[in-house]
């Protein structure tokens, strides 16, 4: 018995695993939190356009010995400034222009990456390295979420009436303009931040998997964001826990944790779910042929 | 310029081209469609999700493009699935779908031993691939290429106007269907070449370009294949004199295509509009 | 905070639009040199073909365009300073809202105040009071806690309604606020403007459907591309403005005789599916199917003036 309990116990022997593990849970609750936003605006695909089009500013940034938030954090505004200027030009749909500039500036990292292979490691960029995580990235991840955190403490309800009713913000004087640049800023801050967790290829799944979860749990703005940051924490921390067992792949771990989370939601979620909705049906059905 | 042709001399970038060539024609007149369809992100989705497939069909011995192609529609009709069953928007439903099959793909592959290399499946490896394989990639993108070219017409109307397609008692979910199988068979073909990442650049970038071009679909088909084609030949010399990711080499030279058909087009670029404006 | 308080009880609105043209990025002319002056308490339609410039207009009214040329103004005040004090309320059509977006009844209603609230938006005693007040003004306080998309099409522009009084807007815009809607409620939406309209607000109806216009409306501005005409909805509303305004787009039904005339002893009788009818008398006058109120009001109106 006790030896089963300490098996259990080892990840937490190591150092490396607690940062590890404590890292991921706080990126967790920054994306979730997030992620309700993301989802009721629609911007499942920016968040991944976004995790992507950040990887060449991280393997300049690398290279030139800058830190890495800055680099990624100025290749995904810059790359959501290039959509926005084709989408204002061209007859080009939106979706397109979003994934022909994201596999662009996606392309150019992998060339930059594959150009000085000594400095930046691809693997790392693609699928994450929380285990591996250095001290310096950690402080960075730490205020990324820091700020991250305070705006969306202090402007949620802002931010969701400029997701719900934006001509009505504006009508009220609110800043909508303003409000669109931050909600963007913010979605390139934490796909920086949960790079260093999950890797450009997952990214998106923490932006917009806890908030569709909880969006099919609840009517409640309020109750969404305290499911999908919950949510956010204990599968970070469950899925950076159980990455030990598994070689060390953290995001896959999370991600695959969330998604299944999101399954038992879709299926047993108590009024929006998919059994709901068949039994509501099904006693539709018998109270109007009674 | 001897000197720049000097690849040619080896065997493994005559085949690199050869493949390239043909996957890039494959993706391209599938762009067309999937641009008009507007399923753009749609080849994103199924080529993440192929991963798990890849894997699974290495444990169970099977050939690995059954695993990916298996995967890649399970991801399609989940999504859409998904979608007809719950209160959430399309694109978000393919984020969490997508998303999970790779991350389940990413956790059964670490405990796997293998000599796969995860990097290979990701960003692709169109220099070091093996002869059997080159001839199951010229036979699986050829047959995608001939059905999609010869049922373009029929495939054209469901992207453009599906309600008229089953008017005319086409059939419409048989041939939506169709799409998908094509596209994710063509996902599996190009992963070879350019990696799970870029395959979705190689499914939309050419036909928009043709689309900044013209107005007619036939031609938009001619301009997205010069222009796929184009830019791979480009690429793969370019990533060996660069000695850089052939991938990255192939997507951005399409990328930089782009940009400039989206100044210099004639009708729709931004130049010429100025100008007719003018 | 208080300063930003709208007082509602005093603020009686005048809105001018003068000289208001306005140009789209690409060049193409929304609007040339529309004017028009609207004083406290009235309902006012805005009518015009799709593509007239009706919405283009809102959105000047709203601060969202700035006009090439000419100006909106609000008694005297521009349109930035009007919005900084929340005088201007908005009501959407059905359409451009997420239904299934994760907000209860309270919740929308209560978003019509952030503009009064404080940094962080926590509602205050009086924030409460007024949502309260605003959803039994419209009978919508026992649906306080549903999720909006779990409410009928009434219900579901009432709510947004009471929005728009707990704002305290005293210039109220309403885009198409009937497509969608029943008989009944359509009714009911009317009686609230028109209570709306007693206390003096400025209430601006975009709409198409003609036939509603003269059973509720008290001033009418008729729009293609510039304003044809405004004023009194009896002398804008004539067969020969709307022809203007609408072109070949109207259907046409004359008849020979006329309501209006009650000692004759006969009478016409309209039905139609789902829009009401626009029914002009044998001389060209309007036909009410509610005269008394109108007339009434009418009187009213020219008593004031003198």
């Amino acid at each position: 018995m006790t030896e089963i309990l300490n098996s259990l116990l080892t990840p937490f022997h190591y150092e490396y695993m607690l940062k590890a593990i404590g890292v991921s849970a706080l990126i967790g609750v920054v994306c979730g939190f997030l992620s309700a936003f993301v989802t009721l605006k629609g911007w499942s695909l920016m968040g991944d356009a976004l995790s992507h089009a950040v990887v060449p500013g991280v393997a300049l940034a690398y290279i030139l010995g800058l830190p890495f938030t800055l680099g990624a954090f100025v290749a995904g505004l810059l790359a959501a400034g290039t959509m926005a200027f084709i989408k204002a030009q061209s007859r080009i749909r939106e979706d397109a222009t979003i994934g022909i500039v994201f596999t662009t500036y996606f392309a150019l990292g992998l060339v930059l990456i594959t150009l000085f292979p000594a400095r930046v490691d691809l693997k790392t960029i693609i699928l994450g390295n929380i285990l591996g995580i250095s001290d310096p990235d950690i402080l960075q991840v730490i205020v990324i979420s820091a700020i991250t955190l305070l705006i969306l403490g202090l402007k949620w309800k802002d931010l969701m009436l400029f997701c719900f009713d934006a001509n009505q913000a504006r009508t009220m004087g609110l800043p909508t303009g303003l409000l669109h640049v931050v909600l963007l800023t913010l979605l390139a801050a934490t796909a920086v931040a949960a790079l260093q967790a999950v890797g450009a290829c997952l990214v998106v799944a923490m932006l917009v998997t806890p908030g569709a979860t909880a969006y099919l749990l609840t009517d409640r703005f309020g109750r969404m964001i305290f499911l999908s940051s919950g949510m956010g924490l204990v599968t970070s921390l469950a899925g950076a826990y159980a990455s030990y067992y598994f070689n060390g792949a953290t995001g896959g771990c999370i991600v695959t944790l969330q998604t299944l989370v999101f399954l038992a939601a879709f299926v047993f979620g108590p009024k929006h779910g998919m059994l709901a909705a068949r039994r509501r049906a099904a006693n539709a059905d018998t109270s109007t042929s009674a | 310029m001897s000197e720049f042709f000097e690849p040619l001399n080896y065997a493994f970038m005559r085949d690199a081209l050869l493949m390239g060539t043909v996957v890039a024609a494959m993706c391209a007149v599938l762009s067309c469609f999937l641009v008009l369809k507007g399923w753009s992100l749609m080849g994103d989705a199924i080529s993440h999700a192929v991963l798990p497939g890849i894997v699974l069909a290495y444990i169970a011995g099977l050939p690995l493009a059954l695993g990916a192609f298996a995967a890649g529609l399970l991801c399609a009709v989940g999504t859409g699935f998904i979608k007809r069953n719950s209160r959430l928007k399309e694109d978000t439903v393919m984020g969490v779908v997508f998303t999970g099959l790779f991350a389940f793909g990413l956790v059964i592959f670490s405990r796997t031993e293998s000599d796969m290399h995860l990097d290979h499946i990701l960003v692709g490896n169109i220099l070091g691939i093996a002869r059997t394989q080159i001839v199951q990639t010229l036979v699986l993108g050829g047959a995608v290429l001939g059905i999609t070219l010869a049922l373009r017409r029929d495939l054209l109307l469901i992207c453009f106007d599906p309600g008229q397609a089953r008017v005319l008692a086409l059939p419409d979910r048989f041939l939506n269907y169709l799409l998908l199988a094509l596209l994710a068979g063509a996902i599996v073909v190009a992963i070879q070449t350019v990696g799970i990442i870029l395959v979705a650049a190689m499914l939309v970038t050419p036909g928009s370009i043709g689309q900044l071009w013209t107005d007619r679909f036939d031609r938009m088909l001619l301009i997205a294949t010069l222009s796929a084609v184009g830019s791979t030949v480009v690429g793969i010399f370019a990533s060996y004199h660069m000695d850089a990711s052939t991938g990255g080499c192939i997507v951005l030279v399409q990328g930089l295509l782009f940009f400039g058909s989206l100044f210099f087009a004639p009708k729709y670029g931004i130049l010429g509009r100025r100008r007719g404006q003018a | 905070m208080s300063s930003r308080e709208p007082k509602t009880t005093e603020f009686m609105p005048r809105l001018d639009v003068e000289g208001v043209t306005m140009v789209y990025a690409n060049g193409h002319l929304a609007l040339r040199d529309a004017s028009f002056h609207l004083s406290s308490g009235t309902i006012c339609a805005l009518v015009g073909v799709n593509g007239s410039g009706k919405s283009t207009l809102f959105k000047s009214i709203m601060g969202f365009l700035k006009p090439k040329a000419g100006r909106v103004s609000i008694s005297g005040m521009p349109v930035s300073e009007v919005l900084k004090r929340n005088l201007v309320a908005y009501v959407p059509q059905s359409e451009e809202v997420d239904w299934q977006f994760p907000v209860s009844v309270w919740d929308v209603v209560m978003m019509g105040r952030y503009g009064s609230m404080n940094f962080l938006r926590i509602p205050r005693a009086i924030d409460k009071v007024k949502v309260e007040e605003s959803l039994k003004r419209v009978s919508m306080w026992d649906f306080r806690d549903r999720q909006i998309g779990e409410l009928s099409g009434g219900q579901k522009k009432r709510v947004f309604l009471a929005r728009a009084l707990a704002q305290g807007g005293r210039v109220i815009l309403l885009d198409e606020p009937f497509t969608g809607v029943d008989v009944k409620t359509e009714e009911e939406i009317i009686a609230l403007l028109r209570e709306l309209r007693m206390t003096g607000c400025i209430i601006l109806v975009s709409t198409h459907n003609l036939g509603s216009v003269p059973e509720f409306c008290d001033q009418v501005v008729l729009i293609n591309r510039t304003v044809l005409a405004y004023g009194p909805t009896s002398k804008v509303f004539t067969e020969e403005n709307l022809t203007a305004a609408f072109g070949g787009v109207l259907r046409q039904f004359h008849f020979e005789e006329s309501t209006i005339q009650d000692h004759d002893g006969r009478a016409v009788r309209v039905l139609t599916d789902d829009e009401r009818p626009l029914i002009f008398g044998k001389d060209g006058h309007l036909e009410y199917k509610d005269r008394g109120q109108h007339e009434e009001l009418l009187r009213k109106r020219s008593e004031e003036h003198d």
